[in-house]
């Protein structure tokens, strides 16, 4: 309904202005964004088919065809890196959404200090990623940081290396994007849920329905279509971290932490092999694609499916 | 509450055991840094954490902001404070009327546009970066504040349209027809009515320009080498290589806290800008 009004508006109101003028609006916008977007996207097309050298001066020295994507797909440490992406991807929206929609829950009711929680819940998304790095670095830090101190002051061993282990340091990786990411689903989702009408909730109480049972059957599925457009961000999110990532661990130990996006790095900017890199980031981006394609065919679907 | 059922009690309980955790577990990583920042070096490096502080101490900001200082964290502060203005003011700028006439006009290839910028935010920055760090470097723009704000500037464009697009929509057209109808031009009609309206938008936009800029972190470490023009997610990167975790910790603090301060302080415009996507 609101597409067919837009469109009638923007016919009527275009005709009274000029199309030049409003070619002239967009244009600075979109000169940036092709300068800095479509030609370098491309110019890495050309790099993924070339072989290149960076010193003393870049050049690409020939053109390989299809080797450099060849090359990925069929090495160890490329798969390693795409099952650890896809698996820190699905754990990142899993636990975030599970969290934040809780919080957003406890938010939507009326309690003494909820303004406090509400500005504490958000505010880890105002650290800086490098610094919220650095801040995990000390929780995590094997002889004096807060976790292990914590576990000790409880009686325990806490003697955990949080960051040394191959499947913990992923995980270690895990807690502190998850920390830093549910501000933003927790406030989308209370966004959402406020959306779902009283009226609703309220009939389903006189039919008997306890609050568990309202939440499994009316809003939950009433909520689906903004559940799912939180999950496509996260996931995106996922797919690109970076920052956390260098800061907590460099990728290690060994392979661990090395999603696909911070192998693109490894290769672009510590092994100066752009080609590869290249060829990493193109099929990240295919890989990306394809999750976002299934889950906007979920959101479709979901939508259908609560009515709107 | 005299009367209340029992188990509405437990209820309104459990809400506050609810809050009290969300709290905690949310507050305890930032407790955690300031408290780093404040203690001497020999109580941090004890095994025995103490959680609640019996002193207070300022001397790893005094350092950190002293001449001797081994990363210059006043002058990434004015650096990163320079720049991320810039990309604010020029971002908002750029955004606003492509946002408008986007949203409100016969933009030839509009769905294409748009597509097209939400498209570009899935792909790994990493992939545009490769060939801007050759261009940069030819263009001798490394270590300087053009070749900062500008790859800032296009990383936050795409979205910031978007963004800006969801307030365009919330203004009635029947007020701009009225405008039109009183005979204004275009441009009398964006700058004497679009933008008065827009001002809440256009200010949450200067906060997310801002915010993101400031935290911007792989362009600084790819983009500049000299210490002069450090940003401070850089120099805090560089500071992790010094042994002083007091200093590191202080320096983590200097760095969050202007967003932080900002987070805090507006924290309705920062939620209009989270949620702008709820309403699609």
């Amino acid at each position: 309904m609101t597409g067919e009004v837009r469109a009638e508006e923007t016919i009527r109101t275009g005709n009274r202005r000029g199309r030049r003028a409003a070619i002239a609006l967009v244009a600075p916008a979109v000169l940036i964004v092709a300068g800095v977007y479509a030609y370098p996207a491309i110019t890495t097309v050309a790099y993924s088919l070339s072989d290149i050298d960076l010193s003393p001066r870049f050049r690409i020295v020939r053109f390989t065809g299809l080797d450099n994507f060849f090359n990925q797909l069929g090495s160890g440490a490329f798969w390693e890196s795409a099952w650890t992406t896809l698996y820190f991807g699905v754990m990142l929206c899993l636990v975030t959404v599970v969290l934040s929609f809780a919080i957003a829950l406890l938010l939507n009711k009326t309690f003494l200090g909820r303004g406090l929680v509400r500005v504490t819940v958000l505010l880890p998304w105002a650290v800086p990623p490098v610094a919220s790095g650095v801040l995990w670095v000390q929780m995590f830090h094997a002889e004096f940081g807060f976790l292990n101190g914590l576990i000790r002051a409880f009686g325990g061993e806490g003697d955990i290396i949080w960051l040394g282990g191959q499947t913990i340091a992923l995980h270690s990786v895990l807690i502190a994007e998850v920390w830093r990411w549910i501000p933003f689903a927790t406030i989308f989702l209370l966004a959402g849920l406020q959306i779902v009408p009283r009226t609703v909730k309220e009939a389903a109480a006189i039919d008997g329905a306890g609050s568990w049972r309202t939440l499994r059957h009316i809003t939950l599925p009433l909520m689906l279509p903004v559940v799912i457009p939180v999950v496509i961000f996260l996931f995106v999110w996922a797919m690109k971290v970076f920052d956390t990532i260098f800061v907590l661990t460099r990728g290690g130990p060994s392979r661990a932490t090395t999603t696909l996006n911070f192998l693109v790095y490894r290769q672009g900017f510590e092994q100066f092999d752009f080609g590869s890199a290249a060829a990493t980031a193109y099929l990240l981006s295919a890989l990306t694609v394809l999750a976002i394609a299934g889950l906007g065919w979920m959101l479709v679907r979901a939508r259908r499916l609560a009515g709107a | 509450m005299v009367g209340a059922a029992p188990g509405r009690v437990v209820r309104r309980a459990a809400t506050y055991v609810g809050a009290a955790v969300v709290l905690i577990v949310m507050a305890f990583p930032l407790y955690g840094i300031i408290l780093t920042s404040t203690q001497t070096e020999r109580d941090i490096r004890s095994a025995d954490v103490a959680f609640v502080p019996t002193y207070i101490t300022t001397e790893h900001y005094t350092r950190i902001f002293s001449a001797s200082s081994g990363v210059p964290v006043a002058e990434s502060m004015v650096n990163s404070l320079v720049v991320a203005i810039a990309t604010a003011v020029v971002t908002v700028a750029i955004a606003v009327p492509a946002a408008y006439a986007l949203n409100r006009m016969r933009v030839p290839g509009r769905r294409l546009i748009l597509g097209g910028f939400a498209a570009i935010y899935v792909l790994p920055t990493l992939l545009f970066i490769m060939p801007l760090f050759i261009t940069v470097v030819q263009l001798g723009l490394r270590d300087t504040y053009v070749g900062l704000v500008l790859p800032y500037v296009a990383f936050t464009l795409p979205f910031m349209v978007w963004i800006m697009g969801s307030f365009v929509r919330a203004i009635p057209v029947s007020v701009e027809e009225m405008a039109l109808i009183d005979g204004a031009g275009l441009a009398q009609l964006i700058l004497r009515i679009v933008l008065p309206l827009l001002r809440p938008g256009i200010f949450a936009g200067l906060l997310l320009g801002f915010v993101l800029a400031w935290i911007e972190f792989l362009t600084p470490l790819l983009f500049t080498s000299n210490l002069s023009m450090m940003t401070v997610t850089l120099g805090l990167f560089r500071s992790t290589m010094d042994i002083e975790i007091g200093q590191l910790a202080a320096a983590t603090v200097m760095t969050a806290l202007p967003v932080i301060l900002i987070t805090a302080f507006f924290q309705r415009n920062i939620t209009e800008v989270i949620t702008a996507g709820v309403e699609r």
